[in-house]
């Protein structure tokens, strides 16, 4: 089993500071990327399409709020502000630009780490349950452990496969374009690589359908011929 | 013309006569010269002369009376039948009246001349009574120190025996703040003045006797002072007073305009000194707001930074869920320990900021060998300092300097603390100190960004930072300030310029121990000549 660890981009230009966040959500079961400024920030994001985003805001080359918006355009991925800024102004624009939540410098491991979870509950959308997990049919996807699992069992899927999935289950009954999967897993750059989705989808398929004995997952992800995919609405496993 | 008219004047109806009757004589002594020897028949027109002079300087009455005596002289001595008073050619009838009527003219023109320059006279010594009033005020630096100036003038020009400007602050007792008169100042207000009722429009303003009910009066007064008001803005300020001279009666229309006219111009620049005063205090205190507002902003930014790293670490090691390794702990509170260090730079640097600002500072100076302060900064910085790459060089042959050990420690922990902030890790900070004559400088200089050349001057400003440069972030701004104050409390000099490395060089000069003069010469010479 290998259950990925989700993903944050930690962007904070204090060393110290950084150095000690990135040791703890490590410990609290996070892959951490670390960037000091605004350029390193955005090539991670490029690279690694990371599952959080916490961002401090002066940087030194240059306002946090660019690497807010590099993501916004291209995806949902939660972004949560850690700022020493603790003014209400700060804290409205932040929020009305995208930011998921907002947070003043210092702040306590425990309430930074709660706030994660709850971005990334509320990151798998309305379908979530409570605990913040994906439930359609037999088919499982639990955001804080990153973890799918078919009929109770943990599905091996690749990054990629993993935040298809996410994107698909978090709107059910609805058309995703191909273009939309690219932009929010691949980024900008992949624009028009649709056979890259097609591959990864079917891959996705493949490996649902072995986990899953009962035949449950084969309607799962319906193809919209030349537009995209759709899942079907969500029922719960009877 | 006006300067004899004024003075003849002056002689009164007597005077006038005497003259008078001096000049008919004349004029009779020349027309008997005239008329007898050389034979001219009409030198009666000789009595003209007579006439206009007269009426030309004490005006018509004078110039009637001249020319009805010169009409008497003339028909009594030279008209025939002599010594008679009987005319009998009705032709000098003509010549006496014509005598008659040249008096009368001349004497009108000449009073008319004479009220016209008396007034211009009057009119220039107001102006220039007024103009004397106006120079005292717009040459002031503040309205109260020109009082003495202003009320010297008016004294002068308005021919007063004495004069008092009383000020009163918020409805109090009026203060004599400037008095021409020797002696004890003026009670005021007295038992009874004129006060000077200004009346709208061009009607003139007149004295109106007040009796102050609440003072008790003077046996006798030798005379009762005149008032004007001080006004502006509708509020009374205070008062201008006057004492007339002996039996002089109330202050004429000119001087009664004089005094008036100075009141307003006072009122208007107590007004104004009021307005420059109150834009002076919004203008400090909008300074000050600043600069509480940019400390507040660099404090929270410098006390919060490490107060974040402080709390991560914190939440590592005390999380109970949390599974750190030994090296995470060491870690972790390594971090506390260090950031807790810096946090006490900062709040060094704050109570340094306010001694210097307060000139409180007390430097214990002592001769110091610099690598004895230069080594246990860096070792206590060295976390701090990361991976980054410090380059010491103090040559053996450096003279002590003469400096407060604490104050320099803290000099030198600012620059690399700030140096640090700009250069990446892996890059070079350098520590350099060379002797020079009387001096000895200590530079630190980085590879980092640099400063633009017109920020230099400003660096040592409290709150200052380089705009539009990777070295603007939010919370500097003090360390500097400090550096400079600490340096100049020991008698030092500190200065920026672009550094060879790319950055920044700041230069402390500081004061070299009075001994080892030969090393440090043989050191200036070898320095020089590497230049």
């Amino acid at each position: 089993m290998s259950a990925r660890r989700p993903s944050v981009l930690l962007v904070e230009d204090d060393d110290p500071t950084r150095t000690e966040l990135a040791r703890n959500l490590r410990l609290n079961g996070y892959d951490v990327m670390e960037a000091a400024m605004v350029e390193t920030a955005l090539q991670h994001w490029e690279q690694r399409r990371p599952d959080l985003i916490v961002l401090d805001l002066g940087l030194p080359d240059g306002d946090g709020m660019s690497v807010l918006f590099a993501a916004r355009k291209e995806a949902t991925t939660p972004v949560v502000i850690l700022s020493a800024r603790g003014e209400e102004r700060a804290k409205v624009v932040a929020l009305n630009r995208g930011a998921d939540d907002y947070l003043t410098k210092p702040v306590g491991t425990a309430e930074l780490n709660a706030r994660l979870r709850a971005v990334l509950r509320r990151a798998a959308g309305p379908a979530a349950d409570a605990q913040g997990i994906v439930r359609n049919g037999s088919v499982e996807l639990d955001p804080m452990a990153h973890v799918v699992r078919v009929a109770g069992r943990v599905v091996d899927l690749t990054p990629r496969e993993y935040q298809i999935l996410a994107l698909l289950l978090s709107h059910p009954g609805h058309l995703v374009t191909r273009g939309r999967i690219l932009r929010a897993v691949w980024g900008e750059a992949y624009q028009g690589d649709d056979h890259l989705v097609h591959v990864h989808v079917s891959k996705l398929r493949q490996k649902l359908g072995e986990a899953d004995a009962s035949g449950d997952t084969r309607g799962l992800i319906v193809t919209e011929p030349g537009v995209g995919y759709r899942v079907r609405e969500a029922r719960p496993e009877s | 013309m006006p300067g004899p008219l004024a003075g003849w004047r002056a002689w009164g109806p007597v005077g006038a006569s005497a003259i008078t009757a001096v000049m008919l004589l004349f004029a009779t002594a020349l027309v008997e010269l005239l008329e007898g020897p050389v034979g001219v028949p009409t030198a009666s027109a000789t009595y003209l002369l007579a006439v206009i002079g007269s009426a030309a300087l004490f005006g018509t009455p004078a110039g009637i009376g001249a020319s009805v005596a010169a009409f008497l002289l003339y028909d009594f001595l030279f008209v025939e039948p002599r010594y008679t008073f009987t005319v009998a050619d009705p032709g000098e009838w003509l010549n006496l009246i014509l005598l008659l009527v040249v008096g009368i003219a001349v004497g009108q023109l000449a009073a008319a001349l004479r009220s016209r320059a008396e007034t211009a006279i009057a009119r220039e010594r107001e102006a220039r009574a007024l103009f004397g009033v106006s120079r005292a005020l717009a040459t002031r630096v503040s309205t109260m120190r020109v009082l003495d100036a202003v009320a010297d003038v008016l004294l002068r020009e308005a021919h007063l025996d004495r004069v008092w400007i009383g000020m009163a602050r918020g409805g109090a007792a009026e203060r004599v703040v400037a008095d021409t008169g020797s002696g004890v100042a003026p009670r005021t207000p007295p038992a009874s003045y004129y006060t000077l009722r200004r009346m709208p429009g061009e009607t003139p303003a007149e004295w109106v006797r007040v009796h102050t009910p609440t003072v008790t009066r003077a046996a006798s007064p030798a005379s009762v002072p005149y008032r004007v008001i001080l006004e502006a803005n509708a509020q009374t300020l205070g008062s201008i007073w006057a004492m007339t001279r002996e039996g002089g009666g109330p202050p004429a229309a000119a001087e009664t305009r004089l005094l008036a006219a100075a009141a307003d111009q006072l009122g208007q620049a107590f007004e104004q000194d009021r307005l420059a005063e109150e834009a002076r205090n919004a203008e400090v205190a909008l300074r000050s707001d600043e600069l509480k507002s940019a400390l507040l902003e660099s404090v929270s930014h410098d006390l919060r930074t490490p107060l974040a790293t402080i709390r991560a670490a914190a939440g590592t090691i005390m999380d109970r869920h949390l599974d750190p390794s030994r090296e995470d702990v060491v870690a972790s509170a390594e971090a506390i320990d260090r950031e807790a260090d810096h946090l006490n730079r900062v709040v060094t640097n704050l109570l340094d900021l306010s001694r210097i600002e307060g000139g409180a500072l007390r430097p214990e100076i002592e001769p110091t060998e610099l690598s004895d302060v230069v080594q246990p900064v860096l070792e206590r910085l060295r976390a701090h300092l990361a991976k980054r790459v410090v380059d010491v060089e103090l040559p053996d042959t450096l003279p002590l300097v003469l400096v407060d050990p604490v104050y320099l420690d803290q000099i030198i922990a600012n620059l690399v603390e700030n140096a640090c902030k700009y250069v990446p890790e892996g890059q070079e900070i350098r520590i350099r100190a060379i002797p020079l004559t009387e001096l000895v400088r200590l530079t630190v200089e980085d590879s980092g960004p640099g400063v633009p050349d017109e920020s230099l001057s400003h660096l040592f400003e409290k709150f200052y930072r380089v705009s539009g440069s990777r070295r603007s972030r939010p919370g500097t701004g003090i360390g500097l300030t400090v550096v400079r104050g600490l340096t100049e409390a020991m008698g030092g000099r500190v200065t920026a310029r672009p550094s060879e490395l790319g950055g920044l060089a700041v230069d402390v000069d500081m004061q070299r121990a009075a001994d080892e003069d030969e090393t440090a010469h043989e050191a200036d010479a070898a320095i020089g000549g590497a230049r």
